[in-house]
Formats: structure tokens, sequence, C-alpha cells
């Protein structure tokens, strides 16, 4: 339906208020976001070097936006003096002992200005205060130390590259690793050796794991109450007992060792031949002349042995013998 | 009304004839527009056809100047996002798109689209109202042509542009936030947030105040052309003509030196 023209003013008085409320929510949009229309407070900050921050810029604390760059002035010879519009609701939150820095908020993004730190016990920040500043690191500063490491990396790579030549030359002894084809051979024997060498350290260590399970278990073992074991760990009485025993056996062993000392001093006299065992052991003749000795005993015994039977058989002693032989049968008798 | 280049008789010409005609013609349309300021602030008020202009250059252009303003938000974002990406920067489409939609293209595209649409109609109207007479019949009528047909027409278009730069700017955003949504699930809250975070009071300041005088000028060369049509038929469509090249190429002009005043005051 087309409107009629009565109806055309109305229209055009919907058509320009949806215009204006266009522009209205397009405003208000903006101020809150700008945070145009939110109490705020100044604050200052003198930097050395304010790398190229506008009027307007942000004010970031803790990552958050919490103002606006209202004012930059010059401060003295050559410093710049900051002035920010910080909301009333942040300053709970920034301290006296805050610092602000100048940062970008992107890589290639616009210069802020950013407040960190500050104590907890600290008072908190109030209107015109100045905060103290960090010079922090700018983008041209970042630039030199690249040109600092681009020279070294040039310098590197010379260096490099003057290497790369004398190996492909043959020259040192890591061309000649490289080069050399029965160096390659010989690490390549080593590498097995190496191989078999690791092999071997492997069983080792299965052996090892062996040990230290059975060591576990001994352990364990040790632990468990009731075990002669533990208890030969833990029991107090039996430990001075034993360690009483050692003492004994500790004294014992200082006995023998005197002992052996003393049965070595006799072997070495008896090894000797100025002594008469050492003689009667050691010298042939003496041996020679004993066993003579001997032999003259026995023939002697022997013969004795003849005149005592002879002896027994002689009326003068036969009485006796047979008195005692007489005794002797009677002892036997129950 | 004849114009006074040509009542000047032959042997008066100061430089050329061409050349004073040039300069006869910017006192003419000084004289124009003094007169326009002279007419709008005297009583009594055409406010009837102020209305109806109001409603034929602004709410019927709605729909023109919408799709218009959709499809330069849509384009505008394909062709902006492979350079974007290419920095890995895509995330900062809502920002490029507001910056250049509020800053350059809601007034511009708005104001040549109306120059084409309202100027060529207003110059062609006001001409074809010259060359049969009716302007002169008004006045005989003891009713104010200029206050009728040409101060309700300037300042219809003076204020209706403005009015459709915002709803083109809106439009062109939300074809910008459909394509971004598609490409990249952008949110809406997001792309509102990041696209607003660059641009600031003087960017929307600047774009009503460059869109006020794109429509004065479109409003302003389009009656001076159609007043002053003459030769028949053959004028009113020169004037037609002339009214939309004319804006056009004064839209431009302007374009560029307040965008040089805003930056020196940015």
């Amino acid at each position: 339906m087309k409107p009629s023209k009565n109806n055309r003013p109305v229209i055009v008085g919907i058509f320009i208020m949806l215009g204006i409320a266009i522009l209205i929510i397009t405003v208000l949009t903006l101020g809150g976001q700008k945070k145009t229309f939110v109490k705020t407070f100044t604050v200052n900050a003198i930097f050395n070097d304010i790398s190229g921050l506008l009027v307007g810029g942000n004010v970031w604390f803790s990552g958050v936006k919490v103002g606006t760059i209202k004012k930059i002035s010059f401060y003295g010879d050559s410093q710049v003096q900051v002035t920010m519009n910080i909301e009333k609701e942040a300053q709970s939150h920034i301290h006296k002992d805050s610092k602000a820095k100048i940062g970008s908020d992107g890589l290639i993004g616009n210069k802020i200005v950013i407040i960190y730190g500050g104590t907890a016990g600290a008072a908190h920040v109030e209107k015109d205060d100045f905060l103290a500043v960090e010079n922090g690191l700018s983008t041209d500063d970042m630039l030199a130390t690249l040109q600092e490491n681009n020279k070294n990396i040039l310098e590197i790579t010379k260096d490099f590259k003057s290497i790369t030549k004398k190996i492909d030359s043959g020259e040192g002894a890591l061309a000649t690793l490289l080069n050399d084809a029965s160096i390659s051979k010989k690490i390549s024997v080593s590498a097995d050796n190496l191989q078999a060498t690791l092999a071997n350290l492997q069983r080792v260590s299965e052996g090892s794991k062996a040990v230290l399970s059975n060591l576990q278990s001994f352990s364990g073992r040790l632990n468990q109450e009731g075990t002669s074991i533990n208890k030969l760990a833990t029991d107090t009485v039996m430990y001075q007992s034993v360690k009483a025993t050692l003492a004994q056996l500790n004294d014992a062993s200082n006995s023998l060792t005197n002992f052996t000392a003393n049965l070595k001093t006799l072997s070495d006299k008896l090894n000797r031949s100025d002594n008469s065992v050492g003689v009667l052991l050691n010298d042939p003749k003496s041996a020679e002349s004993v066993k003579a000795t001997l032999i003259n005993l026995e023939s002697g015994s022997k013969k004795l042995d003849e005149d005592l039977e002879a002896l027994q058989h002689n009326f003068l002693f036969r009485k006796y013998f047979k008195k005692k032989e007489k005794g002797q049968l009677d002892e036997k008798k129950p | 009304m004849k114009k006074d280049s040509d009542t000047l008789p032959e042997e008066r010409h100061l430089i050329s004839r061409k050349i004073d005609a040039f300069f006869i013609e910017i006192y003419e349309i000084f004289k124009f527009v003094r007169r326009f300021f002279g007419e709008a602030f005297s009583s009594p008020f055409e406010w009837k056809e102020f209305i109806n202009q109001c409603y034929q250059i602004g709410y019927r252009s709605l729909p023109l100047i919408s799709m218009t303003g959709f499809i330069v938000g849509i384009v505008f974002t394909k062709q902006s996002r492979p350079s974007l990406s290419t920095f890995g920067a895509s995330s900062w489409l809502p920002s490029l798109i507001t910056i250049a939609v509020i800053r350059a293209l809601a007034p511009l595209v708005t104001a040549l689209i109306a120059a084409g649409k309202v100027g060529s109609n207003i110059g062609a109207e006001l001409g074809s109202m010259k060359v049969t007479e009716q302007i002169d019949a008004m006045e005989v009528s003891a009713t104010n042509p200029f206050k009728f047909l040409v101060v309700t027409r300037v300042l219809a278009t003076t204020f209706m542009i403005p009015v459709l730069t915002l709803y083109s700017g809106l439009v062109a955003m939300m074809g910008s936030f459909v394509n971004i949504h598609q490409n990249e699930q952008t949110s809406f809250a997001a792309f509102i947030k990041n696209a607003f975070s660059t641009i600031s009071f003087l960017d929307i300041n600047s774009s009503l105040v460059k869109a006020i005088c794109f429509g004065f000028t479109i409003g302003a060369a389009s009656c001076y052309q159609g007043y002053h049509a003459e030769n028949g038929t053959q004028g009113v469509g020169k004037a037609a003509n002339t009214a939309v090249v004319v804006s056009m190429f004064l839209i431009f002009i302007e374009e560029m030196i307040i965008v040089q005043f805003v930056n020196a005051i940015r």
C-alpha cells in the first residue's frame, strides 16, 4: 500500500528518528568502549622517551584497560610528562608504589602505558600522584640487539664457511675423520664393540636388578617383625650381647694373633740350627746320630727284654711274679 | 530570468569570452548560495514541501542506499581479508572495516548514490519546470519559487544525506559482520567490541560533517543546474546530467579537503 501524502510527515519523522537512534547507539557504544562516561581521576608519570605515545592512547593495568592518555607535555629539559585519566574503579587496585612503562597493545600495535606492580600493603594511588617509571625496551632497542645478533651470525657463518672449506679440502683431523674410509670402518667396529659392551651392560644391569630384588627382599625380611634378622637388627639386648661377643671375638682374635706370632717365632727357631731342637730337626748329622742311637737303643731294649724275661724265671724273682699274677686274677673275679 | 553573462556586450570581455563566462558562472553560483541562505532563514518556511522532499530524497532512497551499503560491506570485507590474512591478522577485519566505513565509505557511497538518484531527479525536475516556465508562473502567482523549490530541496538533501549515511554505515557493518561471521565465526559481541576499538568520536563527527557538506552540495548543485536550465528539453537533459557530474566532482573535492582538515586536528 502506497502511503498517502498526509502520512509522509509521519514516515519522514520515523525515518529521521531511526537515524538519530542509530547515531545515539553508536555514540553510546563508542563512549562505553572509550570509557567516556566513566568517572576518572588523573595520574602522572614522567618518561625519558614515550616512543610515539599519543593523546587518547590506552592505559592498561594487569592487561585491563583502565584509562586513557589525557595530556602529553615536556617536563624539564628533555623529559615528558604523561597525564593519564584513570577510572575511579581501578583506584583500589593501583598502589602508590606501582610503576608505569611504555608498551604496545600488539607486535605492531599502538603505544600504550602499562601500569604494573605495587605492594598490597602500600596506599592506593590518589589524584595527581606521580607514578615511578621503568624505561621499557623500545623497538629501537630491540632492533639494535637484533643488529648485534645479525653481526654475530655473520661472523659465525664466515667461520663456518672457513671450517667447511678446510674440511672439503682435507685439512685437519675432522676432514680426515670424514674423508678417510678406514676410520669409518674403525668407527664401525668401535660401534659394534660398543653395542656388545652395551649388551653386556644390559645383562649386568639385569643381574643387578636381580641383586637389587634380593636386596629388597632381604630388606623386607629385615623390616618384617618377628624374624631373626629383624630381631638382630632391632633387639637392643641382642645387640649388646652380639657386641660383647664381638669384643670377645676380637680379644680372641688378638690372642690368636699373639699365639700365631709366638708359633711363628717358634717355627723360626725350629728352622734355625742355633738351638738343640733346631739342630735335632735341621742337622742331618745329628739326625743320623739320633737314628743310630735309636737303633742301638732298640737293640739294647730287645736284649734288655730278653734279660728281664730271663730274670722272671730266676728263682730269686719267680715268687714275686707268681704272687702278682695271682693277685690280678683275684681282682678280675666278681 | 536572464543571466548577467548573457547581457554583457562583446567588447566588454575582460580576458576572453569563455574565461569571463567561467568566472561569471562562479559569481552566479555564489549569488545562488547567498540567496539560499537568505531565503532559508526568512519566513515563511515551506514545511510541507520540505517534508515532502525529505520523504522523496530520504525515505525513497533508503532501499537503494541500504542495498548498496550492504554490498559495500561484504565486498570490502572480502577484498580486505587476503591482505590481512597474509599477516595472520584477519581478526583485525572488524576494526579495519569500521574505520573504512565510518571514515570514508558510508558518507561517500551514500553521497554518490544520492547524487546519481536525487541530483538527476532535482536537476531534471527543476529544469523542466524552468523550460516550461512554471517557475515564472509561480513568481506571477505570488509564490516564491526559490523558497518553495530550491530551499526545501537543498535543506532536504542537507538533512537527509547524513541520516542516510547513518543507515548506510549500519547496513555496511551488518554486511561485513555477515561475511566475517561466516568465515571467522566471530560473535556479534566480539565484532562490535573489535569494531569500535579503533574509531573515535572525531571519526563519527567528521563523517557526519562530511555527509552534511555532501548533502548540501548535491542539493545546491542540482538545484542550480535545474534552476538555470535553458534551451528546452535538451536543456533539461543537460541540467540533469550536469547536476550529477558536478555533484560527484564536488563530493570528491570536498572529501579530499575534509580528510586533510580532520587529519590535521586528529
